[in-house]
């Protein structure tokens, strides 16, 4: 089974990089096997639509807006999050992972299995560093998520 | 009158708004307006400037490559640096690479469906798709069984109610003109652009090491080790997969994405009269093929008032009238002050207000060239290689005009911007084979030097990092002071052509491009965003945040 981690955000606007920090901490911390891809995937939607497209199934890490505390990490599953619409787009910026996997689902080749982390921001302040908050949630959410993917079937070596 | 305001707030990342006055159809007035505070650049001041690509290729969320480009050569510039062959072809190809992508994702999946009716394409008979298709092209996927396979698809998805997913487009709009056989053509191509897009994204990551954000640059040079036989390094085996992945590209370029523009804007040939907008053009030289940025494939050009036959060429890299005369104005843009200032002493000092018709109204500065707004992107470029005379732009623009009846001059406009790219697409991807030749042959007579490693030393050194991205042209200026960057600011192409009012208060490209348009229903403006779209818009430099979107869910909290 193919399984894509995928860390989605920005690094030059602190806690909008944590999905970016995230697949460096998984590169320092763990050893995975062949099946398992880690990406940075930086803020580019359709451009990496083929990533998506190619797993069985999908790790979404990135910040989410939703009620609740900074730092607070929401877990949901495909039906959750999948739009229901393809939005007036003004630009490229605009075709979020959203819309990129709608387009796949027309296409026949969106993954069933995609399982979303998000977590709540603190800031979006320039920096390249997380907010001191979201730094601490890493190993938590490292654990959480290796542990799914070794529920899987796919066991995952701390380092 | 009618006041339109398009702001797309997807909270996804939603940052361009567009304001209109609409007067008995016709678009009289016009704003654009960024609506994110980037304030990217000061993340960069003391850092060491041989750093600042990596850094840099992170500004924008979409063309990360051509940052890179653009602030490695500021450095060279800077420094003095030349930069190998090899070194440069291998950065042609990425270069081109890119563009293909872009272009192609442009074309299909942010634009097409400004024109393309997807509701339409339900009713379309697909063997006469199919010799429609085959009319035009001999793409192999243009069979009847293929159209069949996506409208049956497409009907799938509306019986089980889910055509929701593009609902919220123009559909059967009176400025929807294409036939249902056409616009089922162009549906199915949509869909089966992805799979060219992703091995352009391929070509680029072996290349670059990954993708996005490449790792193989290095002041004076890249990091990419060249020896065919061993395994490690770009060799034979890679040269194999990247002429295999970027031939399959060009032919779908040449096969179906530029045969697709040409019989789109044959059908909106009135699309030619509107979105004309601000005519002074710039575009900078592209493609160097030496090592000193003196000599390039694509010659750049200064056009006024629209007048190709009085361009300015421009040569080089080191043009001083061109880095002398560009500024930006913050009269109308949420910075203090209303002054105008050379990018190597910008600031960026935020001073916010409300959206101020005759005030400020935007995060976009307002370069200016010689004290005046500029159009940038492909158009210009072919504008800039017509001009100087090259022979390959001159043929493939001479014959796309004939192809769809208009003539050069009729190219600025909405439609004009559209098939430019197009024709640019067509261009890079030949390109991109042309120089993975050039490098082969290169490395065949025993060059082997990638790169010329440089210390950066003490003192003060400013340079000037220009490219010719897909959207226009590119600039990034540096200033280092002992070894750290100490001013570092990016005119990028969008701010060229969503610049605001300047000083003068005359208008930026978008804003001029949108009066005159014609708006047949004030609030289904399917006009404003063609002629909007058709810059390629690339405002908001990544913020990017998953929204569920207002559906009602059950948030389970796990930490």
């Amino acid at each position: 089974m193919k399984t894509l981690i995928f860390g989605a955000g920005n690094l030059l606007f602190s806690d909008e990089g944590f999905g970016v920090h995230f697949i460096q901490y998984l590169q320092k911390h763990y050893t995975f096997p062949a099946d398992v891809t880690l990406y940075d995937g930086g803020t580019l939607g359709i451009m990496v639509s083929h990533m998506l497209e190619d797993a069985d199934q999908v790790f979404l890490v990135d910040t989410i807006e939703a009620k609740g505390e900074p730092g607070d990490v929401y877990r949901y599953e495909k039906d959750d999050f999948m739009l229901g619409k393809l939005p007036i787009k003004m630009s490229p910026h605009q075709i979020g992972i959203q819309e990129v996997l709608a387009l796949s689902e027309i296409r026949d080749r969106c993954p069933k299995k995609i399982t979303l982390f998000g977590i709540i921001p603190t800031t979006y302040d320039t920096g390249a560093e997380l907010s001191p908050l979201l730094a601490g949630k890493l190993p938590g959410l490292a654990e959480l998520v290796v542990a799914e993917i070794a529920a899987s079937g796919t066991p995952v070596e701390k380092r | 009158m009618a006041r339109i305001t398009l702001d797309p707030i997807t909270r996804i990342e939603g940052h361009l708004r567009i304001d209109a006055e609409v007067n008995g159809g016709v678009v009289t007035n016009a704003w654009s307006s960024a609506q994110m505070w980037r304030g990217i650049e000061t993340i960069l001041k003391d850092r060491p400037p041989q750093d600042a690509w990596i850094y840099a290729q992170r500004f924008c969320g979409v063309c990360t490559t051509v940052h890179a480009i653009s602030s490695i050569r500021s450095v060279e510039h800077a420094l003095k640096v030349d930069v190998p062959l090899n070194a440069q072809y291998i950065r042609n190809i990425i270069m081109a690479q890119h563009s293909v992508q872009d272009h192609i994702v442009h074309f299909y999946h942010l634009s097409a469906l400004d024109w393309v009716d997807v509701v339409s394409a339900l009713k379309a008979d697909p063997k006469k798709t199919a010799q429609l298709a085959q009319s035009i092209s001999n793409w192999p996927g243009n069979s009847e069984t293929e159209f069949k396979a996506v409208q049956q698809k497409l009907k799938s998805f509306v019986e089980t109610g889910r055509l929701g997913i593009f609902a919220s487009g123009y559909w059967g709009h009176p400025a929807m003109k294409l036939p249902p056989e056409a616009n089922l053509m162009a549906v199915a191509h949509y869909l089966s652009a992805l799979d060219y897009q992703r091995k352009a994204a391929q070509a680029i990551a072996i290349l670059g090491g990954k993708n996005p954000h490449i790792q193989n640059l290095c002041v004076g040079g890249v990091a990419t080790a060249i020896n065919m036989e061993n395994l490690a390094t770009l060799n034979m085996e890679k040269i194999a997969a990247l002429k295999t992945l970027m031939a399959e590209t060009r032919e779908f370029v040449q096969q179906v994405y530029y045969p697709d523009m040409v019989a789109i804007a044959s059908i909106y040939k009135d699309w030619f009269k509107y979105g004309r907008g601000v005519v002074n053009y710039l575009a900078v030289p592209e493609m160097p093929e030496d090592t000193k940025n003196t000599k390039f494939a694509l010659p750049g050009a200064i056009i006024s008032g629209g007048d190709i036959k009085k361009a300015r060429i421009v040569t080089n890299h080191q043009d001083l009238d061109l880095i002398a005369n560009i500024k930006e104005n913050v009269s109308h843009a949420w910075y203090e002050g209303n002054g105008t200032l050379h990018p190597w002493d910008g600031e960026t000092k935020p001073s916010y207000t409300e959206f101020q018709d005759n005030g400020k109204y935007t995060w976009c500065k307002a370069p200016r060239l010689d004290g005046k707004p500029v159009q940038v992107g492909p158009p210009a470029q072919l504008f800039a290689a017509y001009a100087g005379g090259n022979e390959k732009v001159r043929k493939l623009v001479d014959a796309s005009c004939a192809k769809i009846g208009v003539g050069v001059n009729d190219l600025h406009s909405t439609m004009g911007r559209l098939g430019a790219r197009a024709i640019r697409a067509h261009l890079m991807a030949d390109y991109s084979l042309e120089f993975l030749d050039k490098l082969v042959e290169n490395v065949g007579k025993g060059d082997k030097v990638y790169a010329n490693p440089t210390e950066i030393p003490k003192g003060e050194y400013k340079g000037v990092g220009f490219h010719e991205a897909p959207r226009g042209t590119l600039s990034h200026w540096i200033v280092i002071e002992n070894r750290k960057i100490k001013n570092y600011q990016a005119v990028v192409p969008s701010t060229w052509n969503a610049s605001p009012r300047d000083d003068k208060g005359v208008l930026g490209p978008y804003e001029a491009s949108l009066v005159g348009n014609p708006v047949a229903q004030a609030d289904k403006p399917l006009e404003v965003l063609r002629t909007i779209h058709s810059f390629d818009p690339c405002i908001a430099c990544a913020v990017h945040t998953i929204d569920p979107e207002g559906k009602e869910i059950t948030n389970v909290k796990v930490m």
